[in-house]
């Protein structure tokens, strides 16, 4: 059986695909991580409809610039529509927005919108729908390659051949 | 037609009953290993590297489509809850057997340090547990492969920890940190908890179910069996079990001269509550009343925070084996107002749990900023606590509730009493200390109410019959060919990761039960 200086040379020889030494075993034969998937593709909107999809695309972006591009309002809408208590909230508390004419709005006044709801106490429709669009937005962008990849630059669920010390001097 | 008897019958097939199962017939005893999931294929059946985008829910389902398993407290798959455990492996000590000795509160264990060390080290140079000799009197060394290097994190904390004497050790975990026992090594992907796909983590079905039977020993599994009553006969003695299929809810019977009930800690207690008999109407080898009784879950918190010195640095492939680091107990050799003590945990969540980010305040670009600094400096601490056992905390069953199979819901009523309080309140009082002096931002977690992990006793071993429900061997006190062997027999529950303690008892109860076979004893 080779010893661990070969097995890293096998595995060093073939990049971030592994073969363990193994291959007369069925389960310790060649070790191939998948490519990195891609993202689901949800389609059109199942419950808000083009006008609120409109709305909630708009505060998301406004949450995290960014999280239109990344595909966030299709999962805000998968998230609230298998919910009677989200269904109920969103489509009672855009309305309301709507009446107040939110997205004739400048993106100053919109801003200053967020700004008298987001991160608030309270259990008003306007707050409630907000608290739920921040979380929302934030679990849907950094969840999205986008965000976990792009943005953040996650670089985990690789192969590595040895766990590397920290490279930090002072530690 | 005479059904066939086997020489043991095991009910489920995790740690304990993998271990027991193996250990059984390389002794040659003929054994059925009943488990009440279907056969999973590590290799293959597991989410193992998807990411969440991957899934318009963004929760990665912890199975592929089209494969089963795990879907159900009732029945996960053969291999039980080691295919997605997190393999940390410490050894008991005496302090943690003998609680009641050192500190007059709680229970013994009918055991000494002594009578485990020689299963924790049949363990160790079995499965393979890697780890660093740090010389402890409460945390006894072993047979340990290489220990993995600590994150930066760590490394910080460690740092920050010493100025309050307070020590970080390397982690000890059943994951191969070199190619051994003819697994591959670790290669830190990060996905522990999600089934490791090359068995570098110890699992059951791999490294003893699976292994024992191309070895060509008897051992049968019986999967996809949810198993609802252990039977007994009118003179005292078990039978075997009935269960229903999983799929088909037909009924089946598996028999033997000797039944182990290895169904992970609540669902043992269950088990046994439900087979109810002429003999022992109020649950099997209950003639004590104390089944249910005596759980003694561990109680954890999590302090979430940010490591300053990391913030704004650039993100590294730190995801490792999930924790790599660990503070072992300190508190009991320090005055205090309670009994027992805690241990603490590093983060064992990976880099893709963001999940802190929807708790940031703010908005807009300067959030976006935030979050971005603070993701490579993001830590979990999480200590462990020990509970003392009480009237208030025990399992039963509702029958009220069904399952699928018609079965009744196992409750969990948990109270935690004055000692589990100041205790709680201390280890969270310290886990903010070592983190400030570290120099880490806390970010929340200080305020939560503790959550239990774990699940420990309702089952326990003991000296005393009335008292307990099982003997030192982990036989029932009241049928001689019954045993108990997982988390629920546990008199004392340490602070410590219970799995190798339940793997060395397993090992134990193997022996004893191979024994007793031999001398025609069953």
């Amino acid at each position: 059986m080779p010893d661990r200086r070969e097995t890293l040379k096998i595995i060093g020889a073939i990049g971030t695909t592994c073969a363990f030494p193994f291959a007369s075993d069925e389960l310790y034969g060649q070790h191939v991580h998948p490519p990195p998937g891609v993202q689901s593709s949800y389609g059109a909107a199942k419950f808000f409809t083009r006008d609120e999809l409109r709305t909630v695309s708009r505060i998301a972006d406004l949450i995290v610039p960014g999280a239109l591009d990344a595909g966030v309002p299709s999962y805000i809408d998968y998230v609230v529509n298998a919910d009677d208590g989200w269904r109920k909230l969103f489509r009672e508390s855009l309305a309301d927005l709507r009446a107040a004419k939110f997205d004739e709005l400048s993106e100053q006044d919109q801003v200053a919108v967020l700004e008298k709801h987001i991160d608030q106490p309270g259990d008003d429709l306007q707050t409630r729908l907000f608290r739920a669009l921040k979380s929302m937005t934030a679990d849907g962008y950094y969840t999205s390659k986008a965000g976990l990849v792009d943005d953040l630059g996650y670089q985990g669920n690789t192969v590595l051949e040895s766990f590397p010390s920290c490279e930090i001097p002072e530690h | 037609m005479a059904a066939r008897i086997y020489d043991v019958v095991i009910v489920g097939s995790g740690a304990a009953g993998g271990t027991l199962s193996a250990h059984l017939a390389k002794q040659g005893v003929d054994v059925a290993l009943v488990e009440g999931g279907p056969k999973v294929n590590t290799r293959t059946d597991f989410n193992t590297h998807a990411m969440p985008f991957e899934f318009p829910n963004r929760h990665i389902p912890t199975m592929k489509a089209g494969k089963p398993g795990y879907d159900s407290e009732r029945s996960r798959g053969v291999g039980g809850k080691t295919m997605l455990w997190n393999a940390v492996a410490w050894r008991f000590s005496e302090r943690d057997l003998r609680g009641k000795d050192y500190e007059d509160a709680g229970e013994n264990w009918p055991l000494h340090y002594r009578d485990l060390a020689p299963y924790y080290e049949k363990i160790e140079r079995e499965v393979g547990v890697c780890g660093n000799l740090d010389h402890l009197e409460d945390l006894p060394d072993g047979v340990f492969l290489p220990p993995v290097p600590m994150k930066c994190s760590d490394l910080l904390v460690k740092r920050g920890a010493a100025k309050l004497g307070v020590r970080v050790i390397h982690v000890r975990k059943a994951t191969l940190s070199r190619p051994s026992h003819s697994r591959p090594a670790c290669h830190f992907c990060g996905n522990c908890m999600a089934g490791c796909d090359v068995a570098a983590k110890y699992n059951s079905a791999d490294v003893h179910i699976v292994p024992a039977q191309k070895a060509g020993y008897k051992l049968e599994v019986f999967p996809n069996s949810v198993v609802r009553e252990v039977t007994i006969s009118t003179d005292n003695r078990v039978t075997g079990v009935k269960y229903l299929n999983r799929e088909t809810k037909r009924e089946g019977e598996v028999r033997g001269r000797c039944v182990v009930v290895s169904c992970a800690c609540v669902q043992s207690v269950a088990l046994l509550l439900m087979s109810k008999s002429r003999l022992y109407p109020n649950g099997l080898g209950n003639s004590s009343g104390e089944l249910g009784q005596n759980f003694i879950p561990h109680f954890t918190g999590g302090i979430q925070c940010f490591m300053t010195d990391m913030i704004g640095k650039p993100v590294t492939n730190d995801e490792g084996f999930l924790d790599h680091a660990y503070i072992p107990s300190f508190m009991h050799t320090r005055k205090r107002d309670y009994a027992r003590s805690f241990g603490v945990q590093f983060g064992y969540n990976n880099r893709r749990s963001v999940g802190w980010a929807r708790s940031m305040p703010g908005f807009g670009k300067a959030y976006k900023q935030s979050v971005r600094e603070r993701y490579p400096a993001f830590m979990q601490f999480s200590p462990y606590g020990e509970m003392l056992p009480g009237k208030h905390t025990f399992i039963d069953l509702d029958y009220e509730k069904l399952d699928g199979f018609g079965l009744p819901l196992a409750r969990r009523h948990v109270t935690y009493m004055e000692n589990e309080r100041k205790l709680y309140a201390d280890m969270i009082r310290w886990s903010v200390d070592i983190l400030k002096t570290s120099g880490a931002e806390i970010f929340s977690g200080t305020d939560d109410k503790p959550s239990t992990n774990h699940e420990l006793g309702g089952c326990r071993m003991g000296d005393d019959p009335k008292r307990s429900v099982l003997d030192a061997y982990c036989r029932s006190h009241d049928v001689p060919n019954l045993y108990v062997v997982d988390g629920s027999v546990f008199p004392g529950s340490s602070e410590k990761n219970p799995t190798h303690t339940i793997m060395a008892l397993a090992a134990r109860t193997a022996e004893h039960i191979g024994d007793r076979l031999k001398k025609g004893e069953m």
